[in-house]
C-alpha cells in the first residue's frame, strides 16, 4: 500500500478519527509514515505557538445589541439597493443564467467579423463602438428556449461582484473610472448619491452539444444539432469594471426602490472565440428556440454587428432616437416613466444616464458630465 | 378506613422549546451561535480584541443586508467574510501602524503579568502578523480559520474547497508561514 499523503498525516494531528481503518492499519505498521507524522506534528505545534493569542471570550449579547442598534440607525445597515437586489438575484440564478448568457450572446453575436485575433486561433467577435436599439418583448424570453443549457459557464477567477461604497474617491479608486457629476441636478433629483462598483470579470462559455441535447430533451424542445465547429469552442467574455452613481435612494425604505437618476459607465465589453467564427455562431444561435424571429431579424439587419452594442427596448413601452452627446452618436430612450441615453465615448467607455426624468433633462445631464 | 395521600407526582407537559431561551428571530439565533467564532477568527488575525469585535459586527451587518440567515451557506459566508476582512485590515499600512502602536502590549493582560514577557510576546505577535501579510491571502485565510478552531469541514466550506484538500493545503500553509517567519528572523 502507498504511504499516507502529507495531507492525511496532517489531518490525523487534528482529527485522528478521520482516518479510515485501512489507512490506520498502514500507519500503525509503517515507520516511515510515523516519522513523517512526527515532523508534520512538530510544524503544526510550532505554528500553534506562533499564532497563539491571549484568551478572549466575547459577549454575544452585547455584540447583538450593538449590531441591532447599528442596523436600526446606520447607513451601512440600510436595505439593499435595487441594483444589489438585481445582482443578488442573478447570482442566485446561476443555473438559469447559463442559458441566459448564451441567449444574450445570441443577441450580441455578429456576422461579417474581421478576425483581429489575439492569437491565430482566437477571433475577436465583439467589441462595440456604437449602440443600436433592438425592440424586444420581454415575455418572448420566458419560453422554454430560455431553459436550454448550451454549455459550461465559468468565471476566471470569480463572477463579477458589486461593492457599495460611500464616497467618490473610493469608488473611483476601485473602478479605475473617474466619478462623473452633472453640472446641476434637475428639481426632481434630491438627496445624496450612492456609489456602486462592479468588478472586472472574465467569463467563458464552452459550447457542449451533449449538454444542449440533454437540456432540450428534458424541456421537450427541439434544437438544431450543434455544428461540429461550434461544439467544444469557447467564448471568452471580458466585461467591467463598471461604476454606478445613483440618486434618490432612501436609506430607510425596505422595498425595492427606483432611483431618480443613475449615471453608469463601464469599459467596453469584448467577446473572443476559439474555433467557431462569429458568422457560424450567429447563424446557429439565432435559429435556436428561445430567440424570437423578429429579434433575430433585427440583429441580422445591423450593419456592423461586431462593433454595435444592441440595447434592448421594450416594444410599445419606449421609443428611441439618435442623438449627439459630446461629439459622438448616442441613443436616446423615451419611456412613459422616464428617459435614458446611452453612448460610447472615444475612450472605450460606455456611458448611460437615466432616471425618472424627461428626455431633455437626461440629455442635459449627459452633456454636462465632468 | 382513612387514607392519607402523602405524595403524588405532578406531571405537566412543557413544550421542549419552552425550556430554551426564546430566540425567535433567525438572524439573532444565527448571531448568538456564530458571533463567538466570527470574533475568534478576526481576533486570531488581528490579536486585538476591540478591532476583532468591530470586524465581527461589520461582517454581521453586511450579512444582514445581503444573505438570508436561513441560507445553508450562512455560516461559511460569515467565516470567510471575517477572515478576509481581518486580513485586509492588517494589510492596510496606515491602520496597521496605528494598531501596532496602540496594542503592542495587550492591555487586557492581568496586572501581575511579567512585563518583560508581555513585551516579548507582543513583539512575537507583531512579527508573525508581518509574515502573514506576505503570504497569499488564501494561504493566510486557511491558517487563520483552522487555528481559530474551525473544523476541517467548516474551513472547507468557508474557502470553497473539498474537506479532503484541507490537510494538504494546511500543511503547505504551515510550511509557508514557517519559511516566512524564518526569513524575517534569521538565526
Amino acid at each position: 500500500m502507498r504511504h499516507l499523503s502529507d495531507g492525511t498525516l496532517r489531518r490525523i494531528y487534528d482529527e485522528p478519527l478521520a482516518l479510515t481503518s485501512l489507512d490506520q492499519a498502514h500507519f500503525d505498521g509503517c515507520t516511515e509514515c510515523k516519522a513523517r507524522f512526527e515532523s508534520i506534528a512538530n510544524t503544526a505545534g510550532a505554528t500553534a505557538t506562533l499564532l497563539s493569542v491571549p484568551g478572549f471570550a466575547p459577549e454575544p449579547a452585547a455584540g447583538l445589541r450593538s449590531v441591532r442598534m447599528r442596523i436600526r440607525t446606520g447607513e451601512t445597515a440600510r436595505p439593499p439597493r435595487w441594483y444589489e437586489r438585481w445582482l443578488d438575484r442573478t447570482s442566485r440564478w446561476r443555473p438559469i443564467a447559463t442559458p441566459a448568457i448564451a441567449l444574450v450572446l445570441a443577441v450580441v453575436l455578429l456576422t461579417g467579423v474581421t478576425a483581429t485575433g489575439l492569437a491565430q486561433s482566437w477571433f475577436r467577435v465583439f467589441e462595440p463602438r456604437t449602440v443600436a436599439p433592438v425592440s424586444v418583448v420581454p415575455s418572448d424570453f420566458a419560453g422554454t428556449g430560455a431553459l436550454l443549457d448550451y454549455g459550461a459557464v465559468t468565471w476566471l477567477p470569480d463572477a463579477p461582484t458589486l461593492h457599495q461604497l460611500s464616497d467618490a474617491t473610493a469608488a473611483a479608486a476601485q473602478s479605475g473610472l473617474p466619478v462623473l457629476m452633472p453640472a446641476s441636478l434637475p428639481k426632481g433629483v434630491t438627496g445624496g448619491v450612492s456609489f456602486g462598483v462592479v468588478s472586472h470579470a472574465t467569463g467563458s462559455l464552452t459550447f457542449d452539444a451533449e449538454r444542449l441535447r440533454a437540456s432540450a430533451a428534458k424541456n421537450g424542445v427541439h434544437v438544431n444539432t450543434m455544428p461540429a465547429r461550434i461544439n467544444g469552442s469557447k467564448l471568452i467574455v471580458n466585461a467591467g469594471p463598471a461604476l454606478l452613481e445613483a440618486w434618490g435612494l432612501s436609506a430607510s425604505a425596505s422595498e425595492v426602490q427606483m432611483p431618480t437618476l443613475v449615471i453608469a459607465q463601464t469599459r467596453v465589453p469584448t467577446v473572443d472565440s476559439t474555433g467557431a467564427t462569429a458568422a457560424e455562431l450567429e447563424d446557429y444561435l439565432l435559429s435556436q428556440p428561445g430567440v424570437p424571429p423578429d429579434i433575430a431579424a433585427q440583429i441580422r439587419a445591423i450593419k456592423d454587428p461586431s462593433s454595435t452594442l444592441p440595447i434592448p427596448i421594450p416594444k410599445g413601452l419606449a421609443t428611441t432616437e439618435q442623438v449627439q452627446v459630446n461629439g459622438v452618436q448616442g441613443l436616446l430612450i423615451k419611456a412613459v416613466l422616464g428617459a435614458g441615453v446611452v453612448w460610447e465615448g472615444k475612450n472605450g467607455v460606455i456611458y448611460a444616464v437615466g432616471g425618472q426624468l424627461t428626455p431633455d433633462q437626461v440629455l442635459a445631464i449627459a452633456r454636462s458630465l465632468h | 378506613m382513612l387514607y392519607a395521600q402523602a405524595w403524588q407526582p405532578v406531571v405537566s407537559r412543557i413544550p421542549l422549546d419552552a425550556t430554551r431561551p426564546k430566540v425567535p428571530d433567525p438572524f439573532e439565533r444565527l448571531f448568538l451561535e456564530e458571533y463567538p467564532k466570527v470574533v475568534a477568527i478576526a481576533y486570531r488575525v488581528l490579536a486585538d480584541r476591540s478591532a476583532a469585535e468591530d470586524v465581527a459586527q461589520d461582517v454581521f451587518i453586511q450579512f444582514h443586508r445581503r444573505v438570508s440567515p436561513s441560507d445553508e451557506r450562512a455560516a461559511g459566508w460569515l467565516h470567510a467574510a471575517a477572515v478576509h476582512s481581518a486580513l485586509n485590515l492588517i494589510r492596510g499600512e496606515r491602520r496597521r501602524a496605528q494598531r501596532e502602536t496602540a496594542h503592542a502590549v495587550d492591555p487586557a493582560q492581568p496586572t501581575g503579568a511579567n512585563p518583560e514577557r508581555l513585551v516579548v510576546e507582543a513583539e512575537s505577535r507583531r512579527e508573525v502578523r508581518q509574515a502573514l501579510r506576505k503570504l497569499p491571502q488564501r494561504t493566510a485565510a486557511l491558517l487563520m480559520l483552522r487555528y481559530s478552531g474551525l473544523s476541517y469541514a467548516e474551513v472547507a466550506t468557508a474557502l470553497g474547497t473539498k474537506v479532503g484538500n484541507v490537510g494538504t493545503l494546511l500543511r503547505r500553509a504551515e510550511e509557508a508561514l514557517r519559511k516566512e517567519v524564518n526569513r524575517a528572523t534569521p538565526e
